[in-house]
């Protein structure tokens, strides 16, 4: 296993981490989780999809990354749901919406706007880093195949 | 190798399993679960459904009290409002 395996293998385990960790948080409290997505200042016509696609698609992310076969689609998953909170996470600080709602309960949950905002940013980090190596790990393992045929 | 990627990714999953579980407040211990009451300044008054009959908006304060006997204890912080939060007054909700 060398050191890129390495990192790569850390970086599918964080996000993994961090989108089963929230999937599971949320079905075990549903009730909270759809009081806190009516808090929001999204329409509440839009919860009934939100509070099950949200999870389904960490749960989908998560799964998508434990296999090398799917890691890369998962990587790409991550970073556009990483990114769509970072932008609704900055939308709300820039009040772009009617008003702030809190951030209350849970563990994630507990962090401020601007806190959320940075957090997010280094899992789209997180998600970026993977791709790059992800694309430089299959560029490597395809020439090794190539090189023991010729 | 496989041994290694193997338990890297047994330990994650089992981490975010086991810490959703460890984390999430039980029933008992959960405040939002009961039934929510706001400070009119004077009184403490019924206050619905959060995200439907009211929002907590972004704040230091208490949004929402629960009863434990006779007490209102804090539960949700934040600034209890029904219409136009950014001013967080207290007329009737329209949101939706």
């Amino acid at each position: 296993m060398n050191k890129r395996q390495v990192v790569l293998e850390s970086i599918s385990a964080l996000l993994i981490m961090l989108f089963l960790y929230a999937s599971v948080s949320k079905f075990l409290d549903f009730q909270r989780f759809i009081g806190e997505m009516n808090n929001q200042p999204l329409p509440n016509s839009w919860t009934p999809f939100l509070v099950w696609t949200v999870p389904s698609l960490e749960i989908a992310i998560s799964v998508a990354l434990i296999f090398e076969r799917t890691r890369m689609a998962g990587f790409i998953a991550s970073l556009a749901l990483m990114t769509l909170f970072t932008i609704y996470a900055a939308a709300i600080l820039l009040h772009f919406f009617e008003y702030v709602p809190c951030s209350c309960g849970g563990v994630i949950r507990k962090l401020t706007w601007p806190q959320h905002l940075v957090f997010n940013l280094f899992f789209v980090g997180l998600s970026v880093a993977g791709i790059i190596l992800q694309r430089r790990s299959s560029f490597h393992s395809i020439s090794i195949t190539k090189n023991s045929f010729v | 190798m496989k041994k290694i990627k193997l338990s890297i990714m047994t330990l994650a999953i089992a981490l975010s399993i086991g810490g959703a579980f460890a984390t999430s407040p039980r029933q008992s211990q959960d405040c939002q679960a009961a039934t929510q009451y706001y400070y009119n300044g004077s009184v403490y008054v019924l206050a619905g459904k959060m995200g439907i009959d009211y929002l907590c908006a972004t704040s230091s304060n208490i949004c929402t009290y629960y009863k434990v006997g006779s007490t209102y204890v804090p539960c949700m912080n934040g600034v209890y409002c029904t219409q136009n939060c950014k001013t967080t007054t207290t007329p009737p909700k329209t949101k939706n």
